[in-house]
């Protein structure tokens, strides 16, 4: 008996021989739901970090030394063994000129990371290089409520893009310090601190 | 803006794979838990997109293998529990099918140890070559060729009626080649 005899003999008994194809409205429901479901459970050990995305000379405006607030830092959760921090009592801090000694000396959490997934409030981020302290394959970074006007770049998170992030403790750093990619200046910011 | 390249990869691919994965689980489980793996495995297929390779159907396959074990192992643990019987685990290895209408074969081939009837099956039914079995086993190509040669052989022995101890099933000492 050949190998093709043989072969031919096993397919005469595939089970799934008269399997009909699956129709295009399951594979688009299937696609569909692929895409739609996260898995944020998998990420819920707060590392506690949080994140404020600065969106350019707007928001720079609005954080300037005056009335406007800082806004609160976002809590950000990741995979382990990205080590637990503690969300800092302040957050009120006036912005500056984003410097690379300032990043250097303040970040504890540096890292780039490509955006896998995002939900109503979390954003799973693929880590694509770790500055400091970012020595895990995924970090989610969690924006509650939102607030894309703060975002460095396109002003929100996209699933594909690339951003840049760094957080002291438990706080993602504001002012300049976190946001799209490609944002000019950003990563020169990055490569100059680490 | 420009439509997502991510998203529209993974809409380009997905037909194939859910296709493939289907009749991978159609081969292997029954209905209900092919459902549910074949909805894990395109979730999965869809977070590590970045991971799959041009040659993506066997890594879709080593994917659904492993949804299928955990499914499986989930299954065996609520049986256990349920009809309070007791047994050591069965091997992690793929469940087989459901049997062949060819009763000869589906003799010969649950006589076999699993891991070589899968080779057989993922050869003849998944039309895999040893360096698509290697991805979905995880073994080296080289290794998947040489387990499918002897699967290939000891089934022809089976089939021919050789089945005796002495007919070529060297299971103690099978098991731990590579």
């Amino acid at each position: 008996m050949t190998d093709d005899d043989l072969r031919e003999r096993l397919r005469r008994a595939d089970p799934a021989a008269r399997l009909e194809p699956a129709s295009p409205a399951l594979v688009e429901h299937l696609v569909e739901e692929a895409m739609s479901r996260t898995h944020v459970r998998r990420w819920t050990l707060p590392v506690a970090a949080a994140l404020v995305l600065l969106a350019g000379g707007t928001a720079w405006a609005t954080l300037r030394p005056g009335p406007a607030p800082e806004p609160v830092p976002f809590p950000i959760v990741a995979a382990a063994p990205v080590p637990s921090v503690q969300v800092p009592a302040g957050g009120q801090a006036k912005c500056a000129e984003a410097k690379p000694e300032s990043l250097a000396e303040r970040a504890t959490i540096a890292f780039a990371g490509r955006v896998d997934e995002v939900d109503d409030s979390t954003a799973l981020m693929e880590v694509t290089r770790n500055y400091r302290g970012a020595d895990v394959p995924r970090i989610a970074v969690n924006q509650p409520g939102g607030n894309p006007e703060l975002l460095l770049g396109s002003g929100d998170f996209e699933v594909g893009k690339e951003y840049l992030v760094s957080a002291v403790g438990a706080d993602v750093m504001i002012c300049g310090y976190s946001g799209e990619a490609g944002t000019p200046g950003l990563r020169e910011l990055y490569e100059a601190a680490f | 803006m420009n439509p997502d390249p991510r998203r529209a990869r993974f809409e380009r691919l997905a037909p194939t794979v859910i296709d493939a994965v289907r009749r991978y689980l159609a081969r292997r489980t029954d209905p209900a838990t092919a459902d549910d793996v074949l909805s894990e495995t395109l979730l999965i297929c869809w977070r590590r997109l970045d991971e799959m390779p041009e040659e993506h159907l066997p890594w879709a396959y080593a994917v659904a293998r492993n949804c299928l074990a955990n499914a499986e192992r989930a299954h065996r643990r609520r049986f256990r529990l349920v009809a309070r019987i007791s047994r050591l685990d069965p091997p992690p290895t793929v469940v087989d099918g459901p049997s062949p209408p060819d009763g000869d074969l589906a003799g010969a081939l649950s006589r076999m140890r699993p891991e070589d009837a899968e080779l057989l099956r993922l050869w003849a039914w998944e039309d895999l070559a040893p360096a698509g079995i290697a991805v979905v086993l995880g073994i080296t190509a080289n290794a998947a060729s040489i387990r499918l040669h002897r699967a290939r052989q000891r089934l022809r022995d089976e089939l021919v009626g050789k089945t005796g101890p002495a007919a070529g099933h060297d299971r103690s000492t099978e098991g731990s080649r590579t």
